[in-house]
């Protein structure tokens, strides 16, 4: 079971041909999607996105910019994102972190624009050269007030490529920042990629207009009317609760209402924003739950148990947030246990416990070592789950 | 009469009465701004004025060209990527010393290095006013803060010192009793081609002069007047006899240096000129 635009994209990947970096292809997704605007700061394990944008954007006529930290760097984005340009940052934990407050700006004004975080092991300095998957609920609720948000998780190379133009897609069509997840390992490993993905710098893509103020026909009731800078409109823009006009309200009715709606328009279409797979859909009493490099583990865990005949299915989540509660609602009805696998201490876990408690029991597997959880460390999970059942 | 007739078309009507103290010297330099982009012919849907937060930067949800209320001290990060984006726009910068200097002091120092074409206006009245009297660091030793009982005891900031020293092309000073000095100065820097940095020293009688004498708001004006000295008197001056003055005028205008945007696209030039020996990555 796939979504339909993330299996267009899958179908090309098929016949690859290039040894490409996860950073390097998150960039190319980017240059494919329309980006045209890339301000960043340099942090580990993320620099190479950077660095291809340095590279790349000059020869497509966009903008590169080194800043001087990162939330100039987001803050520039959002001044592009204003004038209708296609902006993304990346960074990594201690940057995303700086970034929050304006990550927070471009949600209230409705700027679209996406932040890429190659997570990599924290608090603080941490570790950073190792995976990690801390940052999911950072990604979440890192910035103040009630607010929605997207994120997604890439899982390898190809993702990086996709995922980022997803990304760029949502940004756009729900007018709203997005944010790309890559564990460590995902960023710097190489993998073989398919030439036709690179099919450089299309500027419109399937369902998509990159047009400046472009609102999907259907959005018009839930996305306010975009405020771009250089229209003739010369809009006014900012932070403060304010109503379709852009001015500021502290009416409780309006503000009531705006911030539902900033809500909404993501809540409402969980079908578009949700992307995920099954593997052996219906066949596990077990099912793995994963996103990011443990998606990979899973599904290799899931061929490692077939080989030991231990019935499991694979939840690949691509999106995290909104939450996919259809999906995880679905699965959670019909098996005994959900197993999720994560390089953090439960984050996501918790959320499918939310979800699923009434129809399933939930187990947190967290990995916070600075080590990848390997496909025979879930295995025996199962293994121990599964013959738990049996002694009962 | 027929500027001021202008200068309401470039304001929203139905936003005023503004939310600025009786007596506050903000309103005068924003009024000194809207006659300089009056007099430059200024077209409204290719100027952005982009504030941070603070009293001064609350002007620009008052102005009707295109604005941008950033969030606290990042307006000049903001602007840098408005400018970018869209080098055909003016981008106008207006700050307060607690937004540009304060938590956004090191966007100014590196706007001001990159030479970028921005002008800054920063309004100076040396108190974070909307937040209620703390003290900023523009705020001279000695004066009181609702955060500074005692007195400040830190040394104030030369913000154009700053702004000259790190790179800014055109940096310029000004005081709100003598409004028409200072709208030249905003009229030049939005014409000097680089990073423009003007200071406007504005009278809070609200929440500085309640606290420091002289309290009242014609006091303040006065008292800033009698401090302030042109460029070519401080020129005559000693360091002794400049003690406690403000020198106001064009401080430095460079037209020489280079400046980014046109750098950047210069490079862009380049790189697509030389696309077939640059080689893969
Ligand atoms: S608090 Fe001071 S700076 Fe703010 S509006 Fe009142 S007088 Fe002006």
């Amino acid at each position: 079971m796939e979504r339909w635009h993330y299996h267009a994209l899958q179908e090309a990947i098929d016949s690859s041909t290039l040894l490409v970096q996860g950073n390097r292809a998150c960039a190319l997704g980017a240059l494919d999607a329309g980006v045209r605007f890339f301000a960043g700061y340099p942090i580990t394990p993320s620099s190479e996105i950077m660095e291809t944008m340095a590279y790349e954007l000059p020869r497509v006529g966009g903008v590169f910019l080194q800043m001087e930290d990162e939330i100039a760097s987001i803050c520039a984005c959002i001044g592009a994102a204003l004038t209708g340009t296609l902006a993304m940052t990346a960074t990594s934990g201690p940057g995303f972190s700086l970034m929050q407050e304006a990550i927070g700006y471009a949600t209230m004004v409705e700027a679209p624009l996406v932040i890429v975080n190659v997570m990599r092991v924290g608090p603080s300095t941490g570790r950073p050269t190792a995976p990690s998957q801390g940052d999911v609920m950072q990604a979440r609720w890192g910035t103040h007030g009630d607010h929605p948000a997207v994120v997604l998780a890439a899982s390898n190379v190809a993702d990086m490529y996709r995922l980022t133009m997803a990304a760029v897609r949502f940004a756009q069509r729900f007018r709203t920042p997005a944010i790309l997840l890559a564990d460590e390992v995902v960023g710097h490993m190489r993998e073989s990629f398919s030439t036709e993905l690179i099919g450089r710098y299309r500027l419109t893509s399937g369902d998509f207009d990159f047009t400046p103020s472009y609102v999907h026909p259907e959005m018009v009731r839930e996305v306010h009317p975009p405020h771009v800078l250089g229209s003739k409109t010369h809009p006014h823009v900012t932070g403060l609760m304010h109503d379709e006009t852009g001015f500021p309200t502290d009416d409780p009715a309006k503000s009531d209402q705006f911030l539902r709606q900033l809500h909404d328009k993501i809540g409402n279409h969980r079908d578009e924003l949700c992307l995920y797979d099954v593997k052996n859909e219906g066949k596990g009493r077990v099912c793995i739950v994963a996103y990011g490099s443990c998606a990979r583990s899973a599904r290799a865990a899931l061929r490692l148990a077939e080989q030991e005949g231990l019935p499991v299915e694979v939840l690949h989540l691509y999106t995290l947030f909104p939450l996919p509660v259809e999906i995880i609602q679905e699965v959670a009805r019909r098996v005994e246990f959900m197993l999720v696998p994560e390089l953090n201490l439960g984050q996501y876990a918790r959320e499918i416990r939310k979800m699923a408690e009434n129809w399933t029991t939930v187990i947190s597997m967290g990995k916070v070592d600075g080590t990848l959880l390997t496909p025979r460390e879930i295995v025996d999970r199962v293994a121990e789950l599964i013959g738990k059942y049996e002694s009962v | 009469m027929s500027e001021r007739l202008a200068i309401e078309e470039l304001l929203h009507a139905e936003h005023l009465p503004h939310l600025w103290c009786p007596g506050c010297g903000i309103g005068m330099v924003t009024g000194a701004f809207l006659r300089a982009v009056l007099a430059l012919g200024l077209r409204r849907e290719e100027t952005v004025v982009v504030g941070g937060i603070g009293c001064s930067s609350r002007a620009v949800g008052y102005i009707d060209v295109g604005t941008v209320h950033a969030i606290h001290g990042r307006a000049l990060a903001f602007a840098t990527g408005i400018k970018m984006a869209r080098p055909e726009f003016t981008v106008v910068v207006i700050t307060g010393d607690g937004d540009g200097a304060a938590i956004g002091g090191n966007h100014l120092i590196h706007a001001c290095r990159r030479n970028i074409d921005l002008t800054c206006i920063l309004f100076n009245n040396r108190v974070y006013g909307m937040t209620g009297g703390q003290l900023s660091p523009t705020m001279e030793a000695g004066r009181r803060a609702s955060t500074a009982p005692y007195g400040q005891t830190e040394p104030a900031f030369d913000l154009c010192e700053l702004a000259r020293a790190a790179g800014a092309t055109f940096v310029a000073r000004g005081i709100a009793a003598e409004v028409r000095a200072l709208e030249k100065m905003i009229r030049q820097g939005i014409e000097h081609r680089g990073f423009s940095f003007i200071e406007a020293l504005v009278p809070c009688p609200t929440e500085y002069g309640r606290r420091n004498p002289p309290a009242g708001a014609v006091d303040m004006l006065l008292s800033d007047k009698a401090r302030a000295v042109s460029v070519s008197e401080a020129a005559a001056m000693s360091q002794q006899e400049l003690q406690g003055k403000i020198v106001t005028g064009i401080l430095h205008h460079d037209s020489d240096k280079s400046e980014f945007q046109a750098g950047y696209a210069e490079l862009v030039a380049r790189v697509q000129g030389n696309r077939g020996t640059l080689g893969g990555n």
